[in-house]
C-alpha cells in the first residue's frame, strides 16, 4: 500500500506518488488538521502575529478615519495623477485573490488531485485578498458616503450608474467573484466544518460550527448533493476567474490613455493576477505548513506545482511586457511610444526595473528543480513576485498618467504617509483575517485530502488517480473510510 | 432712461440711484443736495448719515441693504422701477494704478460686486482687463484689511472712531493751518484723479507752507525726465501699435507691465490678423523674459546694462543705412551716436532692425522700457521722430499732472527733512513706503522722527504699524473718485457698495484734513468735474458719464513736440563715459511683480497663486538666472542663493530661466511682506531690501552665492525637474499641439495646418448625434494670446473657483479650469516661447463621460459637456481619461475657510463645489442660459456675440472667440472653418469643439535660423 516514492517531487509514469506523506491515514488527518483548531489557545507566536495585525488594522482604521474626514487630498494624488496607491492596491489585491479560486475551481475542473491540500488556504486567501480589493475602490472616490450610487439601486434620483464606465463593471464584477468565492469556500467547508462540531467539547463551539455545519451528516444524500453543487459551484467560478480581472483590466483597457488603452490587457492581467496569486499562496503555505506541522499534507509536490504554475505565468507577464513594447513601436503611435518609453528611461523607471526584474528574472529561477525543491528560494522568490505585482500595477498607473499626451499638465506623484499607511494597515487587515481563519477554521479541506488518499481507494489499490468520471470525487469515504468521524456522527 | 437704453452698446449699463431714480424726488433731491429740513451732520457721520439720507428720501436705499444685515437695511416701501432682485447690474467705474485709470465694469449682484471687467467705452480697457484689476474684487472683501482706526502712541495700541479722529484733527489741523502748513508733508500715491489734484490745490493754498509728494516704488520717472531731455517738458508717449509694422522694444514689456498694457495688447494683436493683411514685426531687445520678448519675431536676451549702448547704436546704424535721406535735428548728435557703433558683429541684430524701419518710416515704434535711462528713452524719442512716427504710430500729450515731482525726488527729500526735525505732521495717503521705499533712504527710521504721522491705508500694513494714526482706506469700489486713463481720459469710480470696513477715500480724507466744508466723496468728485464738463446741464453729464463710465472728449489733446538735439548729445557724451564694460560682474534686475505688483496685492490668493504668464511660478518670487550663469555659477533650479548687491545680501530661491540673459539676475518686486495679511505674509523674498535710491531698477557688482539649501517653487509647470526623455519627447510633441508656422509659408501654404498630423481617417460606428438647435464652439488664436493669464483670473471670478495655497500647488492641485499652458523651443538660451490657453474642450464623443460609473458628466442636447456636480462620487477616472486633463478635482473643502465677509464675493449662478466632487470649464453655461432665456422672453434669436465666456470677455488681445457652429455666419463657425484651425489631438477622434488657429510668427527670412546675442 505505501509504496511512497521518496522523493514525491519525481514523477515516475508507473507509479503515481501520493499526495499525503508521513503514513497519515484518516484519523491522523483529521487529527491534525482539526487539531490546530481545538487547541485551547493558540501558540505565542499565533498571539504576537495577531497582535500586530491588529494594530495595523487599526492604522487602516484610523487612516481611512482621517481619510474620510479630510478629503482624498490627505494622499499625494494630484491632477494628472488621479489614481496612485488606491487602485494600485486595488489591483495587487484583487490579483492576489486569483489563485483561490483558480485552485479551487479549474483545478478542479481538471482534476488536479494535489489541489485538494491547499484549496481551502487558498480560498480563504482570496476571500481576505478581495476583502482588502474592495476596500480601495470603496474609499478612493471623493465621496466615500454616496459610494452606493456606484451599484444600480434604485433611489429617489432616479438615476442609474452608467452602464459603458469599466468602473461599473468593475463593481460588479469583484462583487460577483467575492460572492461565489465565498459561497465556494464556504459551501467546501461545510463536512469539515461538521467534523469540528461533532469533535467540539465546548458547548459555545458546538453551537456555532454547529450553526454553520447547516445540520450535514454526511448521509449518502448529502454528499450527492453537496458534489453536485460544488461541481457547479467551481463550473460557475470558472468564468469568474478569468473575467474578473480582465473586467479589472478593462479600467485600464478601455480608457484612452497612452499606456492603458491596449488590447494585450486581459489575458496579461489574468496572467499576472494568477502569477501574483501564486506567490501568495506560496509566501503563506510555506510558514504555515512549516509551523503547523501540515509538511505531509502541503508536501513539496504541491511547492513544486505551485512553482511551476508560476513560472509559466510569469513568462507570459514577461511576454507581455515585450509584447507592450513591440506594439507601441509596431503601431506607429508616438504617444504610445514614449508612454513605453518613458516606463524604462522616464522618471519611475527604478519601479519599472523593479517589476521587470522581479516578475520576470526571479521565476525563471523555477527552471531549475533544485532550487524549486528549497524552502528559502521558495519564499524570497514569493515575497519578490508579489513586491513586483504591485509594481506591475503602480507602473502601468502612474506612469501612464503622469506623463499622458499634453506636455504642459505632466506632473509627478509621491504618496503620503497616509497612502503608505492605508496600504500596510490592508496588509494588517488582510492578516487579521487570515489569523482569525487558521485559528478557528480548518485550513486544509479534510474531507477533500481523504478523498485522495490511497485509504479512499481501498478496492483500487494504490491510488491511481485515473478513475472514472465520478471516481475521483470525495463521496467514496462517506463508506470506505471508517476513521473519517465527521462522516458518521 | 430710454436713450442711455438706446446706447450702441447692446448691454444696458446703469449705475443704481442716479439712473434709476427718474422719479421727482430724485430731481428735487438733486437740486437740493440736502432735502427735507436735513442738515448736514458734522464729523465722521456724514457719510452713512448720506447713504442713509438718499436713500430713505428715494425709496431706493438697496444699495445700503445689500450687506450683511446691519442696521442700514432699509426695506422697500414700493419696489424701485426696474430692479428686479437677484438679476444682475453692471456699473461703471474705474481704477487707479501708478497714476493709470482703467475703465472698468462691475456686475453687482443685489448690491454686492461680484465680478468686473473692462469698460468697452474706455480707452485704456476696450472691455479687456488685466489679471490685478480683476481681482481687486477679492481686494475689496478681503477680511484681513483693516477695519479700525488704530492709534499708536506710547508703545500703546488704541482703537478708535472716526469721530476721534475727526476730533484729534480739527485741533491738530487747526494749529498747523495758523502755521501756514509749515511742518505738514503729505505722502500720496501717484496719481492723476482731478478731484485729488483739485484736493491737492485745496490743500496747498489752505496750508501754503505744506509740501505734497508723491512716490510709487515702480516709477516713471526715466520715462518723463527722458521726454524732458527730449522734448523740454514731461510729455507722455501714446503708441498705436496696430498701425505700426515695424516695432521694436528695448527692455519695454509694453504687452503686460506697462499701465496701457492691455490696450497695447490688443493694438497689437491687431496688428498680427495675417488674414487681415495685416502682420508686424516686433524685434525685442530685453534683460528679463517678458511677455514681449515671448510675443516677439526677434528676441535678444541682454543685460540692461548694455540696452542703452544698444539704442544708440540702433540709432547710428539708422542713419549710417539711410545715407543722409534721415533728418539730423543736431550736428552733434550723429558723432554722440556714433561712438557706440564700434563692437558690430555677425551675431548682432541691429542692422537687420534698421533696415526693417527704415522700411516702414512712419509705420514703426521704437520703445523703451521704464528700467532704462532717461537718456535711453530721449534717443528712442529722436529716432520715432527722424523715422516720422510721431504723429502716425506715436503720438505724446502732456503728462495730466504737470507738478509730478519724479519718485526718487520725493522720498529722500521727505526724509532728509524728517530726520532733521522739520516733519511736524506727514500724512500718508495710501502706498507703504515703509515696505518699499529704497533702503538707503532708511523710511522707518526717518518715520520715528516725524512730530504726528498719519497713514491712510487698505491695511494696516507695514507703514501703519509705524505711523501714530492708522486710517482704514476705503477701497476704490467703496468709494467715489475719479481717474484719468493713459491718453487723459476722465473716468469715474463710483460706489459698489457702502465701505465694508468704514473705511474713508484720500479725497475725503484730505477734506477732513482741509476743512472742507464738502466732506463726502460724491459731493468731492461732482465739485471737481463740474467745471471739466463741457455745456449741457450738468445733472445730464454726470449721470452719462456715469453710466459710460468715461467722460467724452476728455483725452488730453495731442501735443506735436520739438526735439532738442543739444542736451541729448549731451547725455550721450555722459552715458559713453560711464558704459560699464565689466561683462563679468553679475547685474540685479529689479521688476515689478506681474501679480503683486508693488506688493500692494500680495494678500490676493487669486493672484498669489495665478502662474507668472512666463515662470509659472506662484505664491513666491525667484531669482531668474539664464542657464549659462547657472551653469558658471553651479546653480541649480530652486537652490537658495544668497544675492549680495550694495553691502547688503538676501537669499532667494534660484529660477533657472531659458533665454534669460546672461550675466544677469532678476527678482521680482512685491514679495516679503511682513503685514499684508494672512495671505501674502511671509509669501516670497522681499527685493526691495537690495534696493537703493541710486539703482532703483538696476543694481550692478552682484555677488551670488549657494547657501547648500533648496527649496520647492510651487511652479504650475515643470513641477520637477525634466529628463532627458521628457524634454526630448516634449520637442518633438510640441509642434504637432501647439501648431505655428511662418507668415511667408503661411501665405504659400495656407492649408500648413493641416498638413501637421496623420493619423487614421476619423470614422464612427454608429450615426453621431446631430445638434440641431445650438452647437456651442470656441477658437482660440495662439497668434493673438500673449499668454497674460487675465482669462486665469477672470474664470476665477466668475466660477467661484477656489484658491488651494503653495503647499497644494506643489501637489499640483490648482483649480483654474482654464491654465495657460507655456512652452519653450529651440535652444534654451534662445527659446522661442509658446502659450496656449487650454480649457475643456467640450468633446463631442468625450472620453471623460463614457467611463464615469455615475453619469456625473454627460452632454447635453447643445453639445455641452456638462458636470453634474451632485452626482459626481469623485472616483477621477473622467480626469484620467481626458487628453486635455482640464479637469480639476477638490481634494480637500477648499472653500471651508473662506471668510463670511468673502462669501458675498460668490457668483450666484455658480454652484459653489464641495470637496470630493470634480469639476471644469463649463463653457460659462451660465452666462450661455442667462442669454438664452433673455433671447426667449425677447422671442428673437441669440445673435453672434451676444454670449461671451468670461475668458473670452476679458482677454486683452481677443484671442478667444465663443459661438454657435449652426451660425454659419457666426465668428466661430468661420474660425472654425479658418485655414489656421486645428483642433488639438483631433487623431483621438474625441471632435473637441475648442479649435485653436495655429500661431504664425514674421521672422525675416534670413534670420530665421539664427540666433542673436548681440544688439
Amino acid at each position: 500500500m505505501k509504496t511512497a516514492i521518496p522523493d514525491p517531487t519525481v514523477d515516475d509514469p508507473r507509479v503515481r506518488p501520493e499526495l499525503i506523506l508521513g503514513g497519515n491515514d484518516f484519523t491522523t488527518v483529521t487529527d491534525k488538521v482539526a487539531g490546530l483548531v481545538e487547541r485551547p489557545r493558540p501558540p505565542r507566536a499565533w498571539y504576537v502575529a495577531f497582535a500586530v495585525s491588529l494594530a495595523l488594522t487599526g492604522v487602516l482604521v484610523a487612516m481611512i478615519g482621517y481619510l474620510v474626514f479630510t478629503g482624498v487630498g490627505v494622499w499625494g494624488l494630484n491632477n494628472p495623477v488621479g489614481w496612485g496607491f488606491d487602485i494600485t492596491n486595488f489591483v495587487f489585491w484583487v490579483g492576489i485573490g486569483h489563485a483561490g479560486t483558480l485552485i479551487s475551481a479549474i483545478l478542479f475542473l481538471f482534476r488536479q488531485k494535489w489541489r485538494t491540500s491547499i484549496n481551502r488556504f487558498a480560498e480563504a486567501m482570496t476571500i481576505f485578498a478581495v476583502v482588502c480589493a474592495g476596500l480601495f475602490p470603496a474609499i478612493h472616490v471623493g465621496r466615500i458616503w454616496l459610494a452606493w450610487w456606484l451599484f444600480p439601486l434604485p433611489n429617489q434620483q432616479q438615476v442609474w450608474p452608467n452602464f459603458r464606465s469599466p468602473l461599473l463593471w468593475d463593481v460588479f464584477a469583484v462583487s460577483s467573484y467575492m460572492f461565489v468565492s465565498l459561497m465556494f469556500w464556504y459551501m467546501g467547508m461545510i463536512p469539515d466544518l461538521a467534523t469540528l462540531r461533532d469533535r467540539a467539547k465546548t458547548k459555545v463551539r458546538q453551537i456555532v460550527y454547529g450553526i454553520f455545519s447547516l445540520g450535514w451528516r454526511g448521509s449518502n444524500r448529502q454528499w450527492h448533493r453537496y458534489e453536485r453543487a460544488y461541481l457547479l459551484l467551481a463550473a460557475l467560478a470558472t468564468p469568474l476567474v478569468v473575467s474578473v480581472h480582465s473586467v479589472v483590466s478593462f479600467d485600464f483597457a478601455a480608457s484612452q490613455l497612452p499606456g492603458w488603452h491596449t488590447t494585450v490587457f486581459p489575458p496579461y492581467f489574468v496572467a499576472g493576477a494568477i502569477f501574483s496569486g501564486f506567490a501568495m499562496v506560496m509566501m503563506l503555505i510555506i510558514p504555515a505548513r512549516q509551523y503547523f506541522g501540515l509538511k505531509d499534507i502541503v508536501t513539496m509536490r504541491h511547492l513544486d506545482n505551485m512553482s511551476k504554475i508560476i513560472l509559466a505565468t510569469g513568462s507570459m507577464v514577461g511576454f507581455a511586457y515585450a509584447i507592450e513594447f513591440f506594439m507601441a513601436w509596431y503601431s506607429g503611435n508616438p504617444y504610445e511610444m514614449f508612454t513605453f518609453l518613458n516606463r524604462a528611461l522616464g522618471p519611475y523607471s527604478w519601479a519599472y526595473w523593479i517589476m521587470v526584474s522581479c516578475n520576470v528574472l526571479t521565476p525563471q529561477l523555477f527552471w531549475f528543480k533544485k532550487l524549486r525543491g528549497s524552502i528559502p528560494v521558495l519564499f524570497v522568490a514569493s515575497i519578490l513576485i508579489n513586491v513586483g505585482m504591485w509594481f506591475e500595477r503602480f507602473v502601468i498607473i502612474v506612469t501612464s498618467l503622469s506623463r499622458d499626451f499634453l506636455p504642459g499638465s505632466w506632473l509627478s506623484y509621491t504618496p503620503t504617509y497616509v497612502e503608505i499607511l492605508t496600504f500596510a494597515g490592508s496588509f494588517g487587515l488582510f492578516f487579521t483575517l487570515f489569523l482569525l481563519f487558521v485559528r478557528y477554521l480548518p485550513m486544509v479541506a479534510m474531507a477533500e485530502v481523504k478523498s485522495v488518499m490511497p485509504q479512499a481507494h481501498l478496492e483500487e489499490g494504490v491510488h491511481k488517480g485515473l478513475g472514472d468520471y465520478w471516481g475521483d470525487m470525495p463521496q467514496q469515504h462517506g463508506e470506505q473510510g471508517g476513521h473519517h468521524r465527521g462522516g458518521k456522527s | 432712461m430710454s436713450s442711455l437704453r438706446a446706447q450702441e452698446n447692446k448691454q444696458f449699463y446703469w449705475r443704481s440711484l442716479d439712473e434709476l431714480a427718474n422719479t421727482p424726488e430724485f430731481q428735487r433731491w438733486a437740486q437740493d443736495e440736502f432735502p427735507g429740513g436735513a442738515t448736514e451732520p458734522d464729523g465722521g457721520v456724514s457719510r452713512r448719515k448720506f447713504m442713509q439720507l438718499m436713500g430713505a428720501s428715494l425709496a431706493l436705499a438697496w444699495m445700503a441693504g445689500c450687506r450683511w444685515p446691519k442696521e442700514e437695511i432699509l426695506p422697500f416701501a414700493r419696489n424701485p422701477e426696474g430692479f428686479i432682485p437677484g438679476k444682475t447690474k453692471q456699473f461703471a467705474t474705474s481704477s487707479e494704478l501708478g497714476g493709470v485709470g482703467r475703465g472698468l465694469l462691475v456686475t453687482s449682484f443685489d448690491g454686492r460686486p461680484i465680478k468686473i471687467e473692462g469698460n468697452p467705452l474706455h480707452p485704456g480697457s476696450l472691455g479687456a482687463c488685466d489679471a490685478i484689476n480683476q481681482a481687486s474684487l477679492l481686494e475689496m472683501y478681503d477680511p484681513d484689511r483693516s477695519k479700525i482706526l488704530v492709534r499708536r502712541e506710547h508703545g500703546q495700541e488704541l482703537t478708535q472712531s472716526w469721530d476721534d479722529f475727526a476730533g484729534f484733527a480739527r485741533s491738530h489741523f487747526a494749529g498747523l493751518r495758523a502755521a501756514g502748513g509749515a511742518g505738514l508733508f503729505i505722502l500720496a500715491e501717484e496719481s492723476n484723479s482731478p478731484s485729488l489734484l483739485d484736493m491737492r490745490g485745496r490743500l496747498l493754498s489752505a496750508f501754503p507752507k505744506a509740501q505734497w509728494l508723491a512716490y510709487e516704488p515702480i516709477s516713471r520717472d526715466n520715462e518723463r525726465a527722458g521726454a524732458h531731455l527730449a522734448f523740454g517738458k514731461p510729455l507722455r508717449t501714446n503708441y498705436a501699435f496696430d498701425r505700426a509694422e515695424a516695432i521694436v522694444s528695448f527692455d519695454s514689456d509694453f504687452l503686460l507691465t506697462h499701465p496701457e498694457s492691455v490696450r497695447y495688447a490688443r493694438d497689437f494683436a491687431s496688428g498680427r490678423r495675417a488674414e487681415d493683411g495685416k502682420m508686424n514685426r516686433l524685434f525685442s531687445i530685453e534683460s528679463v523674459l517678458s511677455l514681449t520678448g515671448a510675443a516677439a519675431d526677434h528676441r535678444v536676451g541682454l543685460r540692461a546694462s548694455e540696452i542703452p549702448a544698444a539704442v544708440c547704436r540702433l540709432a547710428a546704424e539708422l542713419y549710417s543705412q539711410a545715407g543722409g535721406s534721415l533728418p539730423l535735428p543736431g550736428s552733434g548728435l550723429e558723432a554722440a551716436l556714433q561712438q557706440f557703433r564700434s563692437s558690430t558683429s555677425s551675431s548682432a541684430i541691429t542692422p537687420f532692425m534698421a533696415r526693417d524701419l527704415l522700411a516702414h518710416r512712419g509705420k514703426s515704434i521704437v520703445t523703451v522700457g521704464p528700467r532704462q535711462p532717461a537718456v535711453v528713452h530721449a534717443v528712442a524719442h529722436l529716432i520715432n521722430t527722424i523715422l516720422g512716427n510721431v504723429g502716425s504710430t506715436v503720438t505724446y500729450i502732456d503728462e495730466p499732472d504737470a507738478m509730478c515731482k519724479p519718485d526718487a525726488e520725493s522720498i529722500r527729500p521727505l526724509t532728509d527733512e524728517a530726520r532733521a526735525g522739520r516733519v511736524q505732521t506727514l500724512v500718508i495717503l495710501g502706498g507703504n513706503p515703509a515696505y518699499n521705499a529704497p533702503t538707503d533712504v532708511n523710511f522707518a527710521e526717518a518715520l520715528s522722527k516725524v512730530g504726528t504721522s498719519i497713514h491712510l491705508g487698505l491695511y494696516d500694513d507695514e507703514t501703519s504699524q509705524l505711523c501714530q494714526w492708522h486710517l482704514p482706506r476705503a477701497h476704490y469700489l467703496e468709494s467715489w473718485g475719479d481717474t484719468r486713463a493713459w491718453d487723459g481720459t476722465i473716468s469715474p469710480i463710483q460706489p459698489l457698495i457702502q465701505p465694508l470696513y468704514g473705511g474713508k477715500s484720500p479725497i475725503e480724507l484730505l477734506a477732513m484734513v482741509t476743512g472742507d466744508q464738502m466732506t463726502n466723496g460724491y459731493d468731492i468728485v461732482r465739485r471737481t468735474l463740474q467745471p471739466l464738463t463741457s455745456g449741457l446741464d450738468f445733472e445730464v453729464a454726470w449721470r452719462r458719464l456715469l453710466h459710460d463710465g468715461v467722460m467724452n472728449g476728455s483725452a488730453s489733446p495731442p501735443v506735436m513736440p520739438q526735439l532738442s538735439a543739444q542736451p541729448i548729445s549731451d547725455e550721450l557724451g555722459r552715458l559713453a563715459s560711464t558704459t560699464p564694460s565689466a561683462s563679468e560682474d553679475l547685474e540685479l534686475v529689479f521688476t515689478p511683480d506681474t501679480k503683486v505688483y508693488d506688493g500692494r496685492f500680495a494678500n490676493s490668493g487669486w493672484l498669489q497663486e495665478m502662474p507668472d504668464p512666463v515662470t509659472k511660478l506662484t505664491w513666491d518670487n525667484a531669482a531668474l538666472i539664464a542657464p549659462a550663469t547657472a551653469r558658471k555659477l553651479g546653480v541649480s533650479h530652486g537652490d537658495v542663493v544668497r544675492i549680495g548687491a550694495g553691502g547688503k545680501s538676501l537669499e532667494a530661491p534660484a529660477y533657472v530661466l531659458p533665454g534669460h540673459p546672461a550675466g544677469t539676475i532678476a527678482l521680482a518686486l512685491g514679495y516679503g511682506r511682513k503685514f499684508s495679511g494672512s495671505v501674502g505674509n511671509g509669501v516670497g523674498v522681499n527685493a526691495y531690501a537690495l534696493r537703493n535710491s541710486a539703482t532703483p531698477h538696476l543694481a550692478s557688482g552682484v555677488k551670488i552665492t549657494r547657501t547648500g539649501a533648496t527649496i520647492e517653487l510651487a511652479c504650475t509647470h515643470d513641477h520637477h525637474a525634466i529628463d532627458a526623455v521628457g524634454i526630448k519627447e516634449i520637442q518633438s510633441r510640441i509642434p504637432e499641439l501647439v501648431r505655428e508656422a511662418e507668415l511667408s509659408t503661411f501665405i504659400s501654404n495656407p492649408d500648413f495646418v493641416r498638413e501637421g498630423v496623420h493619423h487614421p481617417p476619423l470614422v464612427s460606428l454608429w450615426t453621431e448625434h446631430d445638434y440641431n438647435g445650438h452647437r456651442w464652439a470656441m477658437a482660440i488664436d495662439l497668434s493673438s494670446c500673449i499668454g497674460c493669464g487675465s482669462c486665469m483670473v477672470a474664470c476665477q471670478a466668475e466660477n467661484n473657483i477656489p484658491i488651494v495655497g503653495k503647499a497644494n500647488v506643489i501637489r499640483g492641485r490648482e483649480m483654474h479650469w482654464i491654465r495657460v499652458d507655456r512652452y519653450f523651443s529651440g535652444d534654451p538660451e534662445h527659446p522661442s516661447v509658446l502659450f496656449q490657453p487650454v480649457a475643456c474642450h467640450h468633446c463631442e464623443n468625450a472620453p471623460c463621460e463614457q467611463v464615469c460609473p455615475v453619469a456625473a458628466t454627460t452632454h447635453d442636447a447643445e453639445g455641452l459637456n456638462v458636470m453634474v456636480y451632485n452626482r459626481c462620487v469623485g472616483t477621477r477616472y473622467c480626469s484620467n481619461n481626458c487628453p486635455y486633463k482640464v479637469r480639476r478635482f477638490n481634494f480637500f473643502n477648499y472653500h471651508k475657510d473662506t471668510p463670511e465677509v468673502a462669501k458675498m464675493m460668490y457668483n450666484p449662478d455658480v454652484t459653489v463645489r464641495s470637496r470630493g466632487v470634480m469639476e471644469k470649464c463649463t463653457y460659462c453655461i451660465q452666462r450661455i442660459e442667462s442669454v438664452k432665456i433673455t433671447a426667449k422672453n425677447d422671442r428673437r434669436p441669440i445673435t453672434d456675440g451676444e454670449i461671451i465666456p468670461a475668458c473670452a470677455q476679458t482677454c486683452p488681445s481677443q484671442a478667444i472667440v465663443f459661438g454657435d457652429l449652426n451660425d454659419k455666419t457666426s465668428r466661430v463657425a468661420k474660425l472654425h472653418e479658418h485655414h489656421r484651425s486645428y483642433a488639438m489631438l483631433e487623431e483621438l477622434n474625441v471632435k473637441p469643439r475648442t479649435k485653436y488657429l495655429a500661431k504664425l510668427r514674421n521672422r525675416s527670412e534670413e534670420l530665421r535660423d539664427r540666433t542673436f546675442d548681440k544688439a
